[in-house]
């Protein structure tokens, strides 16, 4: 009934059967090296996607060029950018709380790649499918906030203070309707797997003048569809509400004082989180790596792509709003309607099933 | 090299430069800002080395983050220089990060007072190594129009060193970018500005002579409290 | 609050006393010598009487607007000159005027009557020291804590050396003021902050989220504007300042203020077109300035350098590529002339005239989408909306001017209520909007681009059709400007900020005596407490920016 869009190999078996390994050692070489073919791919996007797109993106919404002397397209300012900020010097201010001012940068980026581990990417790139896949995704991707609390707590400075709280505020206030919203899929899918999920939308749900529309739940549920994007802003912290970070209020939030490789772990970690928050909407709501002609990763790409572009549209044009609207939006508006579109789906699906 | 560090302006530029050179190739002296710990283990020679540092400054040269800082009329014309119509980030140059830990060149664009001199320099004491300034506009390199003002510093360099200083008041956009693009070049190029010993700078005020104004404010500051001197009558 | 009631005399216009005499007579034995200004009466008060006559002047005869403190060291007293106006009727003013001695300069504080005072005498003591009794925080406010001397007292050595603190360098959470059972926390807004347009420094408290209480600390850009202008000549010397002092290209209109007050103390008549192409010149700066506000209020309110702000930015650019047609340069054109401008339009005028018009013809399409994409946009109306409430009566006891105080729907605009230049013959509205919030401030801005581009466009077409040998466009001046000795005026224009006013006293030389700026941004800042206590930091930052105030103005 169901065809498999991608094969059920995952990528360390395939890894441990190409190079003839087998037993523990396989599952550990394989996985090792899976883990960091995907953290390279996701690192690479997020190089291009950080000191370059970036830029380019802002700069068409604002009739400007942006980075053109560097390479072609300015391409290269990728590199000079990324070993420029690496061998700054790492100030460390004083009276910081060592452990957690160092640990801080480090778990940003690290929860978010974590997270692609049970990301179907498509042509079999896809490191791990447990039964809990989706929960451990959010899971995965909400230990950012405990490094954000880490860094304002940490660094000793009021704005990161101040940038710090934000963070938790909003994560609470945030997370709850992105989960709620993530489980009306769970109830028409009745599993937390991410295959099951990305295999469940290749059905079709009509067709019109032979073309076939797939039922992904983007189309099958758009309500749902636009609560998670929302939610999703919130979560990785782009307008309107960027509020942790919030340059013309605290600063720079969480991240004022950190400089050097800590300041570029940090700013991977956002990047690395948007794709991450992608990801998820792609895999829940837009078939994951299925589509036409091209192949499942390049669909996915383009996905999680598309959704990083909605972010910096969004803040080119959208004002940040108040830290009370913020809150109030997140827990009057957002976790009501997540709950109204989790009961209605409950019941169409009882109904219908 | 003491003694001539203690001359508040170097006017001869063959001499700057071979500063520069100097300071560069034996490691210590004046300016230590590019110098690595492999170079001082290897000596200044080896290839590999050379070319690892010609690499290290195209990469500072190529790229750079400004801070966001303002402070009078040129920072205005520094506004139009990021924005639309002169868009310095075509120069990868047009990032202003609003935290100085986190930026690489200071614009410096206007007049600097007497209130907030220490605070300037307590912004670029904040910014990482390698840091860069661009002096904009006249009163960054004389204190310009209001020179003769009881609260004005006589330019940026009183207070920071400054790589390059750009005149106008204000200078036109064209010749601001003209100006970071010449740091850049400078610095791809592997100079950069000598250090000079600044007149003004920031100290413990226990740390002060004992004269009459230190006794006059003595029972005001508290002795741990950074405090900055102007000797007016020996400024330039 | 200490804030009385508003006048109670709104039935009573016609009684109000304006003449000399009147205003004599209503203060009684109050006064105690009279003295003439160019520009008004002056009467001569004893310094302990100041609160006195200034509530019966405000309350009796109506003059609401302290416009602005002169404080000055004469030969043998100190003075300090209170300038008396009123926002209905503009031309009515008068001077108070209040000797101290040299040995013991005290005086009353107008600060319980006018709360602009407040900073005006502050002002007074750092730079001229005069010391104000019953002052609610008397203490420096442009120069440092530190500071010895004052700098604009008549024995001041400039070369004497000075220690300046640097208290804001430590940040630790130790050293919090923590109050018994309140959780507040003081935090250093600025001096550099990327909210602070330019070097403002905010002391602030706050509790969680919320401003507690709010002190703006100023003097970062005080840059001795006004011992410039007094070290200066009439003629040519001082004209290149007001350029600098509000540099958000409002130079034109800065330099129409310094105009305005010595043609008038020198009495020289400028020719009409020479006005108009001042009027059209002005209005360009007056869009410029306006755009700058409107786009760094954006990027207040939207976080990042991105559309609005670069829309603004492109606009402005439009406007001083006119400009610097019309005066060789971007933003410090150096252009006006007592008694006329430097030069006239460029050639081909033609040329000119279309890049005008162009200009104009685009900017409705423009301004349109400044609507769409900030008036228009509901997370922004929810931000500005109700924020940043500044009442009428308090924004008048302040002594708020410009788009500030008609956004709170005070109908008060110089370039009407006390005309000059070529306004009186043109068609134009005064933009006032009732909302008494940030939302009321950023729309009176954006109405009033257009109503400077409607007298754009009718001083563009006056220019075109004037003949061409009635092109006067300086008036016939003497070389060497000496006013009399003991010649005082005060005069003011409407700058894009509000009411710019510039007070000069000839002292028979060709250089002032005193050279007093009056700031409207200076004014309109001191009331950033009263909109932004109990607010969100957000809505102070917003409300910062709505004020739309320039440091080089504010500190001079």
């Amino acid at each position: 009934m169901v065809t498999p869009l991608q094969s059920q190999v995952l990528l360390p078996e395939r890894i441990a059967g190409l190079l003839g390994l087998s037993g523990t050692i396989g599952q550990i070489v394989g996985g090792l090296l899976g883990a960091f073919i995907i953290a390279n791919l996701l690192l690479v996007q997020t190089a291009v996607a950080g000191p370059w797109a970036k830029r380019k993106i802002t700069a068409a919404f604002t009739d400007r060029i942006a980075v053109n002397r560097v390479g072609p397209f300015g391409l290269v300012v990728i590199v000079a950018d990324a070993v420029r900020l690496l061998s700054k010097e790492l100030v460390i201010p004083e009276g910081v709380d060592r452990p957690a001012y160092d640990l801080g940068p480090l778990l940003v980026p690290f929860s978010a790649l974590l997270g692609f581990a049970v990301i179907p990417m498509g042509n079999g790139i896809h490191l791990a499918d447990p039964e809990t896949g989706l929960v451990f995704a959010f899971a995965a991707s909400s230990i950012a906030s405990l490094g954000l609390v880490m860094m304002g707590y940490g660094s000793n400075n009021k704005y990161s203070l101040l940038g710090g709280l934000r963070a938790i505020a909003s994560n609470i206030a945030y997370e709850i309707p992105l989960v709620v919203t993530a489980a009306s899929v769970v109830v028409f899918t009745g599993t937390l797997q991410m295959s099951e999920i990305v295999a469940q939308q290749t059905q079709p749900l009509l067709s019109i003048a032979g073309v076939t529309i797939p039922q992904w739940f983007a189309i099958v549920n758009p309500f749902a569809f636009v609560l998670f994007v929302v939610a999703n802003l919130a979560e990785v912290g782009r307008n309107p509400f960027d509020v942790p970070e919030a340059p013309t209020e605290i600063v720079a939030g969480f991240q004022t004082e950190y400089s050097s490789v800590y300041f570029v772990l940090i700013y991977l970690g956002e990047f690395i989180h948007i794709f991450l928050g992608g990801a998820i909407a792609a895999t829940l709501f837009l078939g994951g790596p299925a589509g036409p002609f091209l192949p499942g990763f390049v669909w996915f790409t383009i996905k999680i792509w598309a959704f990083y572009l909605f972010t910096q549209w969004a803040r080119s044009a959208i004002p940040r709003v108040r830290i009370d609207q913020f809150l109030d939006i997140g827990w009057k508006g957002m976790l009501v309607l997540s709950f109204a579109n989790l009961a209605l789906t409950a019941i169409i699906v009882g109904v219908i099933a | 090299m003491s003694s001539e560090r203690d001359r508040p302006f170097v006017t001869d530029d063959t001499q700057v430069q071979t500063e520069t050179r100097d300071a560069r190739m034996t490691g210590g002296g004046a300016d230590n800002r590019f110098n690595s710990k492999l170079r001082e283990a290897f000596g200044s020679s080896p290839f590999i080395l050379t070319k690892f540092d010609q690499f290290m400054n195209w990469v500072r040269g190529s790229s750079m983050f400004m801070l966001q800082f303002g402070i009078a009329c040129c920072s205005i014309e520094m506004m139009h220089t990021y924005s639309v119509k002169h868009d310095l980030d075509r120069f990868a140059a047009g990032v202003p990060r609003a935290s100085p830990r986190q930026a690489d060149v200071i614009i410096v664009p206007g007049t600097i007072v007497s209130k907030f001199a220490p605070r300037m320099k307590r912004v670029y004491d904040q910014m990482p190594e390698p840091k860069f300034v661009v002096g904009m506009g006249s009163c960054t390199i004389s204190g310009g129009p209001f020179q003769e003002g009881y609260n004005v510093i006589k330019g940026a360099e009183e207070v920071i060193p400054v790589d390059i200083h750009v005149p106008g008041c204000p200078p036109r956009p064209e010749a601001l970018i003209y100006g970071v693009a010449k740091l850049q070049q400078r610095i791809a190029e592997g100079e950069s500005s000598p250090v000079t010993v600044k007149p003004y700078e920031l100290e413990q005020f226990d740390d002060l002579e004992q004269d009459e104004i230190v006794e006059k404010l003595a029972d005001q500051i508290d002795e741990d409290d950074l405090v900055m001197r102007y000797n007016w009558a020996d400024s330039p | 609050m200490s804030l009385e009631e508003p006048t109670p005399d709104d039935g009573a216009v016609e009684t109000l006393p304006t003449g000399a005499d009147e205003i004599a007579e209503l203060l009684g034995d109050l006064v105690i010598d009279t003295e003439t200004h160019v520009n008004a009466p002056g009467f001569v008060i004893r310094p302990d009487t100041v609160q006195e006559t200034l509530r019966r002047l405000r309350d009796e005869a109506g003059f609401d607007h302290l416009s602005c403190v002169t404080a000055e060291e004469r030969e043998d007293r100190y003075e300090s000159i209170y300038h008396l106006t009123s926002f209905d009727d503009r031309q009515r003013e008068v001077s108070v005027i209040v000797p101290t001695t040299k040995d013991d300069p005290v005086s009353e504080s107008a600060a319980p009557v006018f709360r602009t005072a407040d900073w005006h005498e502050r002002e007074a003591y750092d730079l001229v020291g005069i010391d104000y009794d019953d002052h609610p925080d008397l203490r420096r406010i442009l120069l440092p804590e530190t500071w010895q001397g004052h700098p604009l007292s008549q024995n001041y050595d400039q070369d004497r050396p000075q220690i300046v603190t640097l208290d804001e360098w430590e940040n630790p959470l130790a050293e919090d003021h923590r109050e018994d059972e309140g959780d507040t926390m003081y935090i250093n807004i600025g001096p550099h902050h990327p909210a602070t347009h330019g070097v403002l420094h905010v002391k602030t408290v706050l509790d969680g989220e919320q401003v507690a209480d709010v002190d703006p600390d100023i003097g970062y850009l005080h840059r001795c504007e006004e011992q410039m202008c007094q070290t200066k000549t009439y003629r040519h010397q001082i004209m290149p300042y007001p350029d600098r002092w509000d540099y958000a290209s409002s130079g034109l209109l800065n330099e129409w203020a310094y105009a305005r007050a010595a043609e008038d103390l020198n009495d020289i008549e400028v020719p009409e077109y020479a006005q108009i192409i001042r009027t059209m010149g002005s209005e360009l700066c007056r869009i410029a300035s306006h755009m700058l506000a409107v786009g760094t209020f954006a990027l207040d309110v939207y976080g990042d350098f991105t559309a609005i702000f670069m829309y603004a930015m492109r606009d402005r650019e439009k406007t001083q590529n006119i400009l610097e047609d019309l005066t060789g340069q971007r933003m410090m054109f150096n252009y006006f002339r007592l008694g006329g401008v430097v030069w006239d339009l460029p050639e081909p005028r033609d040329e000119f005239f279309e890049t005008v018009r162009d200009f104009l013809d685009d900017l409705p399409q423009a301004l349109e989408e400044y609507h769409d994409l900030i008036t228009g946009n509901e997370i922004l109306q929810s931000r500005t909306i109700d924020t940043g409430v500044l009442p009428p009566e308090v924004a008048k006891s302040y002594g708020a001017t410009g788009p500030v105080a008609r956004g709170s729907g005070i109908d008060y605009d110089l370039r009407r209520d006390d005309p000059y230049g070529y306004y009186d013959e043109l068609e134009w509205d005064v933009i006032t909007e009732d909302g008494c919030d940030n939302f009321s401030r950023l729309l009176v801005r954006l109405r009033e681009v257009e109503e400077s581009a409607k007298i754009i466009e009718q001083c563009a077409d006056l220019l075109e059709d004037w003949p061409e040998d009635e092109r006067e466009i300086q008036a016939n001046v003497p070389r060497t400007l000496k006013p009399d000795d003991d010649t005082e005026i005060y005069r003011a224009v409407e700058a894009a900020k509000g009411e710019l006013g510039i007070y000069i006293r000839g002292d028979g030389t060709d250089k002032p005596g005193r050279f007093k700026i009056r700031s409207p941004c200076f004014s309109n800042l001191q009331t950033l407490p009263e909109m932004s206590t109990g607010e969100y930091i957000p809505d102070m930052v917003a409300s910062l920016g709505s004020l739309d105030i320039v440091l080089g103005e504010v500190d001079r």
